[in-house]
């Protein structure tokens, strides 16, 4: 039994054809992952499939039936739900309340807010979900969140599951929890559809997979026995490695001093301890790269660090002349001003900034654009038009090209496809190998176990542990390849730290 | 001309016409002559000199007041506040210019003009502040301000400084007025236009030149796209947004002058007749762009003086309506113009 079948489906943004006349099924119970780089136009595939967006021609079929949604609620009805990558949540409405919203059960007085409660609390027992209903989103953490997405669905009743990037924002531990659910929605006979950006994941949880790249479909592959054959995957995911081919290698470790060093710091806002008694320690030549749940005091570390919050107490010293660079976590809200051009963006953080003339700011676009490989259409587009990738490259360009010393990455390729991450990799070993202090905070565990000299694990705004490189390199399959392996026990007991469990 | 000033200069265009078409659609319902009405408005503005005068001295407080308003609004902040912060600054303008007339007349128009400039600043950097400590709308303060100020200057005025039974104030020396147009180019006889308009071109132009070329002008529009992204960019923001409240403010100001020292001699309660908020939609219309000020400003003061000539045909209040047309179409064709110019590609 087919759940979606897509028959040529094309849609085009003005001569960019974002689907180009896709067609494949998707079976009736069957974990379906979608792969693709960023721009590789599954998103739109989706947001067809979701009724968001229109397609130009082709055809889609759901459960057999040819069907084409004018609306999401369209789609809601005949048994598609979708979690997007950014939860749609209203933040000061409960659980109960967000997800009733649009399908409230009704009495001739109003909603029927206590059989809904009891509809919901036996599915959160159901799913084992792990919610109270009545708590607020604001209160919740990004992996309950999407836990209340989840429960959206289920409270609709969907049949097919979409889930856009799930994984992206979880923690070892919640990813573990996440594809515990997908399983028992594998066993209830519903549909999954997963689009990810992470090949261990696939080869674990998917029955199928099906590759797009520039908008066209270009691999399939059955994953039924857990056999996927994950080389020839990401080839077909990137087409050409370019820049893979050509990897900065790690120098030997250069004579380290100190560069940046935090001791005992604490910082409350909103009555809530970010910070609780941080040390850590930045030194020149080494990449310290700090992993944890999100909302564990990742943000105030960097506010500290850069300046943007001052209300703290302990100490702060800085062993080096010069400002600190930073690439932010939320690019679109901190990083650039997407209405300004490449080159007015590079300049705006200059010191001393006065006016620059046109030619001189294409210029100094012209210089990034040739020098990071960056896809652009026209030198003056604004920064807003460009993808994900190109962003980020543009914002790091600007951050390491700087005289700056000490350099604060986060989510450095979230959001960012291979060629894109493997290339920034590539930068951030070079600025290390130049001598320069970096510090990069991530979700993305095989990203810091390949770049990172020290390794620490922050848990309620304090650092629990700190690896040394030589404690998890015997992990590491090969350095600069696409698919990098660490140890399992290793990232197990990374995992625990990381939800504050210590062994000792 | 780039791109993007070729889409906004559709777009605005676009906005004017369909602004007219349904004004035209409106007249007809109303059982008007729309062409006759057209034509009227536009003979009394340009049959002759005197038309075309008045109508650039009408042009003149709304291209002051315009630049005031798109320094504001570069910068995110949507200053209503201008009809309280312009007369503020006037009634100050003409009470420095009465009590130091023994000043020779360059220096007297100078700091007269400064001390309003800084008396409408200040008006301008209170809902600034109170944006900035306690987080509060400026749209709200600014519109509340204008009552509050518009009731001190009323007190002010007739306790102290008005003239008797009177709600203006003493005339200043007619040595110290402005030189008319119709003086140097008869062309314009009879008409009230003075230099101050030729300083409003001006001020449009060194605008123009600060909000886009200079790097105090590239923060403010930073901070007016993305307050965030300009504080981790290290620009204070803060310091931007009381430094843009107060000039932007301090600018409305300067519609005084005109009126001031260009026709009437003094001060005069409800000299303003709303150009602060007539300039709302000047600036609006003009993308916040100076130059396209001066064009906006001249489209309001036609149909303004022009809609004198019909005001036996049609209820004066039309020009209102037009008004609000203008911003409605504008949002609405905006919109459409720069989605069919994008192309943009969603993945």
């Amino acid at each position: 039994m087919k759940a979606v079948e897509f028959i040529e489906v094309t849609r085009k943004f003005g001569n960019f054809k974002a689907n180009d006349e896709i067609s494949f099924d998707i079976k009736s119970n069957d974990v379906h992952c979608i792969l693709g780089e960023n721009g590789a136009g599954k998103s739109t595939l989706m947001n067809i499939l979701f009724g968001i967006i229109k397609k130009d021609s082709g055809k889609m079929k759901i459960f057999g039936e040819e069907k084409d949604f004018k609306s999401p609620l369209d789609a809601i009805k005949n048994g598609i739900g979708m979690v997007h990558q950014h939860f749609m949540l209203i933040e000061d409405f409960t659980v109960l309340e967000n997800v009733i919203l649009g399908n409230e059960i009704t009495l001739k007085t109003g909603i029927d807010f206590k059989r809904s409660e009891l509809i919901l609390n036996e599915l959160v027992e159901k799913y084992s979900l792990g919610l109270d209903v009545n708590a607020r989103i604001s209160e919740l953490s990004i992996g309950q969140q999407q836990k209340v997405e989840i429960l959206k669905l289920l409270f609709r009743e969907s049949d097919i599951l979409i889930f856009d990037e799930p994984t992206a924002v979880l923690s070892p531990v919640e990813t573990d929890r996440f594809f515990k659910i997908i399983g028992t929605f594998k066993n209830d006979g519903k549909t999954i559809i997963f689009i990810t950006h992470k090949l261990n994941e696939v080869k674990y949880i998917s029955d199928r997979v099906s590759v797009l790249r520039k908008g066209k479909l270009v691999y399939e592959s059955d994953n039924a026995d857990k056999d996927l054959n994950i080389p020839e995957l990401s080839r077909a995911i990137v087409g050409e490695l370019s820049e893979i081919s050509n990897p900065v290698k790690r120098a030997a470790e250069i004579n380290t001093s100190d560069a940046v060093v935090l001791e005992n710091i604490n910082l409350v806002l909103n009555e809530l301890n970010v910070l609780n008694g941080l040390d850590l320690k930045l030194k020149k030549g080494e990449i310290h790269g700090i992993c944890g749940v999100e909302g564990n005091g990742q943000s105030g570390i960097v506010d500290v660090i850069y300046g943007i919050e001052k209300n703290f107490t302990g100490s702060f010293k800085k062993y080096i002349e010069g400002g600190i660079s930073l690439v932010p976590d939320d690019r679109k809200r901190k990083g650039f001003i997407k209405e300004y051009n490449i080159g007015e963006n590079i300049s705006l953080k200059g010191k001393n900034l006065n006016y620059l003339p046109e030619k001189r700011i294409n210029e100094i676009s012209g210089k990034i654009i040739s020098e990071n490989d960056i896809r652009v259409s026209d030198i003056e587009s604004p920064m807003g038009d460009l993808s994900g990738g190109n962003q980020q490259k543009v914002i790091f360009a600007r951050e390491s090209d700087s005289e700056n010393y000490v350099i604060v990455l986060v989510h450095p390729t979230r959001g960012v496809d291979i060629n894109a991450s493997a290339f920034i990799h590539g930068r951030i070993l070079k600025l290390r190998n130049e001598g320069k202090a970096v510090l990069v905070i991530s979700s993305d565990l095989d990203e810091l176990i390949l770049l990172s000299d020290r390794l620490s694990v922050l848990y309620k705004g304090k650092i629990l542990k700190t690896f040394a490189r030589k404690d998890f390199s015997g992990y590491i399959k090969e350095e600069n390849e696409v698919e990098l392996t660490a140890d399992p026990d290793f990232l197990q007991s990374i995992g625990k730290l990381m939800t504050g469990i210590t062994d000792e | 001309m780039n791109r993007k000033s070729l889409i906004n200069l559709i777009s605005v265009s676009l906005s004017v016409i369909v602004t007219l078409l349904i004004i035209f659609i409106l007249l007809l319902i109303l059982n008007k002559d729309p062409f006759l009405i057209f034509s009227k408005i536009f003979s009394e503005v340009f049959a002759d000199g005197y038309g075309i005068g008045q109508t650039l001295f009408k042009a003149t407080p709304l291209i002051f007041v315009s630049c005031g308003l798109a320094v504001c609004f570069h910068a995110s902040i949507f200053n209503i506040g201008a009809e309280g912060q312009l007369n503020a600054g006037a009634f100050v303008t003409a009470l420095v210019a009465l009590k130091l007339d023994f000043l020779p007349f360059p220096l007297l128009i100078t700091v007269s003009l400064i001390c309003g400039f800084i008396i409408s600043g200040i008006f301008g950097l209170i809902p600034a502040y109170i944006k900035i400590k306690k987080d509060v709308s400026e749209v709200i303060t600014t519109i509340m301000m204008n009552f509050i100020i518009l009731a001190l200057v009323n007190f002010f005025l007739l306790d102290f400084f008005a003239v008797k039974s009177t709600m203006r104030t003493e005339k200043i020396s007619a040595n110290f007025m402005f030189l008319k147009m119709e003086d140097v180019i008869p062309f314009f006889q009879g008409s009230s236009l003075n230099i101050s308009f030729l300083l409003a071109l001006l001020l449009a132009f060194l605008m123009y030149m600060f909000i886009y070329k200079t790097g105090f002008g590239y923060k403010l529009r930073s901070v007016g796209f993305n307050e965030i992204a300009s504080r981790y960019l290290g620009i204070r923001t803060n310091a931007v947004i009381m430094i843009s409240f107060f000039i932007g403010a301090g600018i409305t100001s300067l519609a005084g002058m005109n009126y001031i020292f260009g026709y009437k001699g003094f001060y005069e309660f409800g000299f303003s007749n709303n150009i602060g908020f007539t300039a709302i939609a000047v600036t609006l219309l003009a993308r916040n762009n100076p130059i396209g000020i001066i064009f906006s400003s001249l489209l309001f003061a036609v149909l303004d003086y022009g809609g004198l000539s019909v005001n036996q045909l049609v209820p004066k209040e039309l020009m209102l309506v037009v008004q609000g047309i203008i911003i409605l179409s504008l949002l609405a064709v905006d919109k459409l113009v720069n989605n069919y110019f994008r192309g943009k590609i969603v993945s």
